[in-house]
Formats: C-alpha cells, sequence, structure tokens
C-alpha cells in the first residue's frame, strides 16, 4: 500500500532570467514499512526531491508541459496541496521526521533539548508542560538507543559529527513519525561512521519498520535499502 | 515552549541582545531624564510665581495707590478670596557688611498678612529643622542644632523672619528688621544637597577637638544698611533715605535671580521711607512772614492748617484665592471688587479701565517665561518622539542582523513543522523581553542619574571644568531632581513598545522566509 509518493512533479528554480530545471516529472511511490534509497548525482534535485515529499517546500504548479494536470505528492491518500499552511505545519511536525547531511542541530541547545524541541513545536506551550516527562523519557531512550545515553548535557559543538547525525536521527524520530527522510545522512561522514549510523537505521527499522527514503549519491549506501531507485535528468528512474 | 527555551538561550549565550537592551536601556534612560528635568523646570517656575505673588495681584507700581486698607477689606469679604495683603515694591542699594553694594528689589510687607497669601512662611531659610534634607546623609545642615549653644536660636530667628523684627540686645526694643534673599550676601555656601552653610570659624577646644561657631561673619548678626529713592506723587525723586537695619533672617524661594535680588522689610518702615505713609497735606500760608499778634501781644508766625489727610500708600495688594478656585476666575472677581472699590474712591485711585489699574494671575505675570518654557518641553518631547524612533531602528537593526544570523535556525524550526506565527511569535517576544529589561534598567539609571543630578553636576563642575546648569540663567539654584512616576510610567511602556515594533518587521521577515532556502543558508 502506497504511503507516500510524488507523481509527475517539477520543479524549476529561477536565477535571474534562466530557468534551472531541476524535477521534470519525476514519479516516486513509497509503500508502508518501505526503504527506498534515491540514488544521483550532485546537483540532481536529490535533496530538492526530498523537500518536496516533506511539505518543505511545494512542487510548480500546472508546469506540465508534458505532465498536463501537474504534480501532487500525496501522503495517505491525500494531496498535501489540499492542506493549507497549518495542515503543512502539522504533517511536517507529526507525519515525517528530517535528517540531513549538516545534522541542522540547534547549537545554543543541549543534546536532550534539541531532541525534545520537536516535541515542543508538535505540543506547544500548555501541552508540553503536561507531556513533559513522557517526553522527556522517550527522548532519553531513543538517545540511548542510539548509544548517546551519557552526553544529554552537552552542546552539539562538543560531539563529532556522527555523535550529532544520531542526535538529529533522535529529533526527527522523537514524534514517532511514520515516515523518515533523510537527506545523505552518511555525506559528511567517514567511510566508518557513516556506515555505523547506516547500521544504526537499519537496526532501528528493523525494529519499528518505519517507512524511510534516503537519498545519496552512493551507491553503497544505496545499495543496503529495499529498493534503489535513480534520479536522472529531473526523473526518477528504476532499476540499478 | 519553545520559543520561551529559545529565548531564554539566546538571552544568555548571545552578545547582541545584550547590546539591544542596552541601547533601549540607554535611550529610555535619556527620555527620562531629559523629561524630568524639564518637566521639572516647568512645575519649579510655576511654583514659584505662586509661591511669592500669591494668585492675583493689584498693582498700581512706583506712585501706588491709597485706601488700601478697605480694598482688602472688600477683597476679603468675597467668598471666592482666602486673603489679601499689601506691599509695597521699589527698588534700592544695599550695603552688606563686607562692604559690598548691591542694587535690591525692595518689599515692604506686612509679614504675618503675606504669610497668609503666599508661601513666605516656608522660604524663611534659619528655623529648627527636625530631620535633615534627603541628601543630608551627613547630618551638614546648620539647623539641625542651634548654633553656638544658644538654646531656641532658630526659633526666635524663625519668629523675628516672620514679624520682620529683632530685638535690640542691649536694649531689649523691638526693631524693625529685614530679611534677605539667601543669595543676596556672599555670607553662605551652597552645597549641592540644598542646604547652606554659613561662612563659620573652627574653633579648637582645649581637648584638641574642633567646634564649629558661626563667628562674626553669620549674616544674622550683622546690619545692613538700605537706600531708597522717595518719590514725589508726580514722580520726581527726592533726597535718598537710608536706614540700618539688622538681618531677622533669610529667604530661599529657589528661583535665583529672585534669592540673590530680593529683600523684605516691614511694610510701614518702607513707607516711611519712601514717605508713602499717611501725611497732612497743608495749603501753604500766603505770606510766610506774616504774624499774628496775640492778645497779650505775643507774636506767633501763622500756622499751616492741614487741609487733607492724604492717604498711605501700596503699590500692589496680593490676593489668594480660595482651594478650588482658579487664578482666573478669582481674577474676573477681583476685577469686580475693584470696579466697585474705584466707583466710591472716584480720582483718588487708578481707575479700572483698561491703562488703569493692573490686574494679574500669577501665570501672566510670568507670561513670557512660561511661554517660552512651555514651549521649550513641546520641543524636547517632540526630539523625544524622535529618540524612541531612534532606538526602534537600533532594535530593528539588531533584530535584522540576529536573524541573518540565526536564517538556518529559523529553516530548521520550520523543517520540524514550526508555524510561520509560531517563528514570527519567537521574535517579537524577544523583542518584548529585551524591551522589559531594557525599559526596567533605563528607568533605573535615569532615576538614580535624576536623583543625584545636583552632585553630578557639581562634580562635573570641580572635576571636568564643566557647568551647564547656570543658576544665573536657568532661574532655578538646583536642577529639578525628581522622576515623576507617571512619566516613568509612559517612558516605559513606550520603551517596552518602541522594542517589539522595532522586532516586528524583522520578525515578519523571519516568518516569511522559505525554509528551503534557510536551510542552504551558509
Ligand atoms: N533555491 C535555489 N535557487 C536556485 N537553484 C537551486 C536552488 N536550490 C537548488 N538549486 C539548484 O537545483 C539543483 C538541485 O539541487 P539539489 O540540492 O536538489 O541537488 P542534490 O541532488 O541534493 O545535490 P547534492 O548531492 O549536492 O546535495 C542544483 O543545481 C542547485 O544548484
Ligand atoms: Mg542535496
Amino acid at each position: 500500500m502506497t504511503l507516500l509518493s510524488a507523481h509527475n512533479v517539477f520543479k524549476t528554480y529561477r536565477l535571474g532570467r534562466v530557468d534551472v530545471p531541476v524535477l521534470r516529472g519525476a514519479t516516486l511511490r513509497v509503500q508502508r514499512s518501505e526503504f527506498v534509497a534515491v540514488l544521483g548525482s550532485s546537483g540532481s534535485g536529490k535533496s530538492t526531491l526530498l523537500h518536496l515529499l516533506g511539505g518543505l517546500d511545494r512542487p510548480d504548479k500546472g508546469s506540465g508541459v508534458e505532465g498536463g494536470s501537474g504534480g501532487a505528492v500525496v501522503y495517505n491518500g491525500k494531496p498535501l496541496s489540499e492542506l493549507g499552511a497549518s495542515g503543512l505545519d502539522a504533517y511536517r511536525s507529526r507525519e515525517v521526521g528530517f535528517v540531513f547531511q549538516f545534522y541542522h542541530l540547534l547549537p545554543e541547545l543541549t543534546v536532550l533539548q534539541n531532541v525534545a524541541s520537536g516535541a515542543m513545536i508538535r505540543h506547544g506551550l500548555v501541552g508540553y508542560r503536561v507531556n513533559k516527562p513522557k517526553v522527556e523519557a522517550w527522548a532519553r531512550e531513543l538517545l540511548a538507543s542510539f548509544g548517546l545515553g551519557h552526553r544529554l548535557r552537552h552542546r552539539p559543538a562538543e560531539l563529532s559529527g556522527g555523535e550529532r547525525q544520531r542526535v538529529a536521527i533522535a529529533r526527527a524520530l522523537v514524534n514517532d513519525p511514520p515516515v523518515l527522510l533523510a537527506d545523505e545522512p552518511t555525506g559528511n561522514l567517514d567511510r566508518k561512521t557513516g556506515a555505523s549510523i547506516l547500521d544504526a537505521l537499519l537496526e532501528h527499522r528493523r525494529a519499528t519498520g518505519r517507512t524511510m527514503v534516503l537519498v545519496t549519491h552512493d551507491a553503497e549506501v544505496a545499495a543496503r535499502a529495499d529498493r534503489i531507485v535513480r534520479l536522472d535528468d529531473g526523473l526518477v528512474v528504476t532499476g540499478p | 515552549m519553545y520559543q520561551a527555551l529559545l529565548i531564554f538561550k539566546y538571552l544568555t549565550s548571545k552578545v547582541m541582545p545584550l547590546l539591544a537592551a542596552a541601547a533601549v536601556m540607554l535611550c529610555t534612560a535619556m527620555v527620562l531624564i531629559v523629561w524630568s528635568v524639564m518637566g521639572g523646570f516647568l512645575v519649579m517656575l510655576l511654583g514659584s510665581g505662586r509661591t511669592l505673588m500669591g494668585d492675583v495681584s493689584i498693582t498700581w507700581p512706583v506712585i501706588g495707590f491709597g485706601h488700601y486698607g478697605e480694598l482688602i477689606d472688600r477683597l476679603e469679604a468675597d467668598p471666592m478670596v482666602a486673603a489679601a495683603t499689601p506691599i509695597v515694591e521699589t527698588i534700592g542699594s544695599l550695603s552688606l557688611p563686607d562692604g559690598r553694594i548691591s542694587m535690591v528689589l525692595v518689599n515692604g510687607i506686612d509679614g504675618p498678612g503675606y504669610a497668609r497669601v503666599t508661601g513666605y512662611e516656608d522660604s524663611l531659610w534659619w528655623k529648627p529643622l527636625a530631620a535633615p534634607l534627603p541628601k543630608d546623609k551627613d547630618r551638614r545642615d546648620w539647623r539641625l542644632e542651634d548654633p553656638d549653644g544658644d538654646a531656641g536660636f532658630w526659633k526666635r530667628a524663625y519668629q523675628d523672619g516672620l514679624a520682620l523684627s529683632k530685638q535690640d540686645e542691649a536694649t531689649g526694643v523691638s526693631r524693625p528688621a529685614a530679611v534677605l534673599g539667601i543669595e543676596l550676601s556672599s555670607f553662605n555656601r551652597r552645597d549641592p544637597g540644598g542646604w547652606y552653610q554659613p561662612l563659620h570659624w573652627d574653633v579648637r577646644a582645649e581637648d584638641g577637638s574642633i567646634r564649629l561657631e558661626t563667628g562674626p561673619t553669620f549674616i544674622l548678626k550683622r546690619t545692613v544698611t538700605l537706600n531708597v529713592i522717595p518719590l514725589t506723587r508726580q514722580g520726581r525723586s527726592v533726597n535718598s533715605v537710608a536706614r540700618v537695619l539688622p538681618v531677622a533672617n533669610e529667604f530661599k524661594s529657589g528661583v535665583f535671580d529672585i534669592d540673590a535680588k530680593k529683600m523684605f522689610i516691614p511694610l510701614a518702615t518702607l513707607q516711611e521711607m519712601l514717605k508713602m505713609d499717611q501725611a497732612g497735606r497743608v495749603a501753604p500760608p500766603i505770606d510766610p512772614y506774616e504774624l499774628e499778634i496775640g492778645e497779650d501781644g505775643e507774636e506767633t508766625f501763622i500756622e499751616a492748617e492741614p487741609t487733607a489727610i492724604a492717604p498711605a500708600r501700596v503699590t500692589s495688594v496680593l490676593v489668594r484665592a480660595k482651594d478650588g478656585v482658579s487664578p482666573e476666575a478669582l481674577k474676573d472677581q477681583v476685577r469686580a471688587v475693584y470696579v466697585a472699590f474705584e466707583r466710591d474712591h472716584k480720582g483718588q485711585v487708578p481707575h479700572a479701565d483698561r491703562g488703569g489699574i493692573h490686574i494679574q494671575t500669577w501665570r501672566e505675570a510670568q507670561g513670557v517665561m512660561v511661554a517660552a518654557v512651555e514651549k521649550e518641553t513641546l520641543l524636547v518631547l517632540f526630539i523625544l518622539w524622535f529618540i524612541s524612533l531612534v532606538a526602534s531602528v537600533l532594535i530593528l537593526a539588531i533584530f535584522w542582523a540576529m536573524i541573518s544570523e540565526k536564517t538556518k535556525d529559523i529553516g530548521i524550526l520550520r523543517s520540524m513543522g514550526a508555524s510561520k506565527g509560531g517563528i514570527a511569535g519567537l521574535w517579537l517576544i524577544y523583542g518584548l523581553v529585551i524591551g522589559l529589561i531594557g525599559s526596567a534598567l533605563g528607568l533605573g539609571v535615569a532615576h538614580a542619574i535624576v536623583w543625584n543630578i545636583n552632585p553630578i553636576h557639581e562634580w562635573m563642575g570641580r572635576a571636568l571644568n564643566v557647568q551647564i546648569w547656570n543658576p544665573e540663567i536657568y532661574y532655578f539654584t538646583l536642577i529639578p531632581s525628581r522622576v515623576r512616576p507617571d512619566h516613568a510610567a509612559i517612558v516605559f511602556a513606550a520603551g517596552v513598545g518602541f522594542s517589539v515594533l522595532g522586532a516586528l518587521i524583522p520578525a515578519v521577515r523571519a516568518a516569511n522566509m522559505d525554509p528551503v532556502r534557510s536551510l542552504r543558508f551558509e
């Protein structure tokens, strides 16, 4: 059953007067509990596609020279374009979790606060007060499962790259989203650390059956997914 | 929730918000200081007029007018009038004990009556003081204790001042005495804390301790010589008249110009000196050498018969309104009373129409000065709004920079589901908190500076040789040093308001940032 899909999406950036078409009718279907790797060279539009899937950006409207009706991203049978601003915020908060190549932790917050911040945004001021013990216990558990149980009060700047990425993954999972979107999570790490991060992700997935979309330019990383698609010339092509 | 946490973290880990709060602090402090001093100046100016003039004055300068006793009775019978009192005002020259000669404004007053109309009683300086002035931490004010171990000295000085008389120590007879403006003689030194020290002797006792004694330079133990020039009813001068007067007390109105130039003596004394007292008018005999031979053959010169009594004259009658009666309303009433009075004394007193008697409220008497200060205050308030705007722009610039620095954080928060409103709220609350902190600090700083503005000014004069507040220009010896709570509240609210206003545009910008671009931001 398809949980998250992009249908015939277009994305063109405009640099001054020059149009830079990045996605030209890309289509990708992700089944529930599936782990899909999107493989593509640098600049092929992997991040762009992931941002569209995560509701962080919208595909071009009606840009269908080829596509006709224009593209749509559909989650659980419902197009994101129908969600409205607050619906999209809720979608990003509850349904998907982002992991970025450069970790993107908040430098002023401790490890624990960084992980809990997703829950703070989700619950609001009053709700977070009520849920705080539950959320913090869950955040500790997540961090412990990624081997960071003893670094709760540290700042991101005091951690290694691999440790930071584990914190970022824990943060993405704090609201228990059905979908995890990872943008080259190992791209900034050495091979060995990257492999251990990947191990941790796979281990987590085995335990929870979470749906995962991972984009990478590294075929070796992609090889560990259930299914690999390629992003080529703005289109998603299946097969190795 | 994340807003509260992030604001707290940003506040405690960054220099920028401290700079922003400091900017708010400086602006609010500056506004409040200027406002307090200017506003205080106006209040003092208005108050001083009333202290020395009462609410309304009826004046016919130089020559004066008679029948004032009856006018005062008529005025005091009016329900709007609390009290009325006569004064004679003239100029004279005063020889001080150190040989200096000063031009002075001499007021002949009836002490107790004058005190009922004006703030004369409170303005008398030398009197027993139960508690030191607020800034006199070391109890250096002489009035706290009777000088030279002379019990009751200040009390007597106070009563003498009120009565404008002084007992001659040798004869025990009461003599008319003078009350001088406290800046008139150079026998006192003004302390920036607001009190005066007479020149004194440090007397070393046998046990080596130092005792302060007033010594011979103490003005209350000296006499002064006053010279005035009487004028005839036609305004021609007669030979000048001099009088030696003991000094009963000194007064301080707070208005430098007055304290340095004015003196009081008893009304009767000044009337006598100026020949404004009651006098018989005589018809000179036709032949001054004509003799009358009596029945016993005795020859006598023919005496001139008094043909009329010229009443005593004063130059002004001052009137004080009952509580709740405005000076303007009183002025109209006083004019009505005067019209009736003048009708009964046709030709004997100045007429009541235009060009006749001057009837003025104290505000009108000081009209030019008050108008100038009111205008100036308005101008300053306008400038203050401008300063507030500058503070806003400062906050805007600082927030703009902070938001640029925090662009990536904004993208991260948006990717985690933070709404636009949430991001805008984060920065607005941040602006509010900075405004609150900065304004609170600004209020504290302003209060500390205004409260100590006179010592600070004194110190600037001494250490840096800068004197901004020249009492001869600014009218008052002390710089106003009170912060009005309502002004403080307004400045606080404005400080907070302008901080939020300054944060508004950057907050909207932050909210409208494209999350994807923010994440790509390096
Ligand atoms: N905001 C933007 N404005 C203009 N061009 C953009 C913008 N964002 C992305 N692009 C361009 O779109 C193309 C795809 O970018 P994207 O980040 O999706 O590539 P990517 O496959 O993730 O690359 P990498 O592997 O280097 O991360 C690039 O050529 C990039 O320069
Ligand atoms: Mg990318």
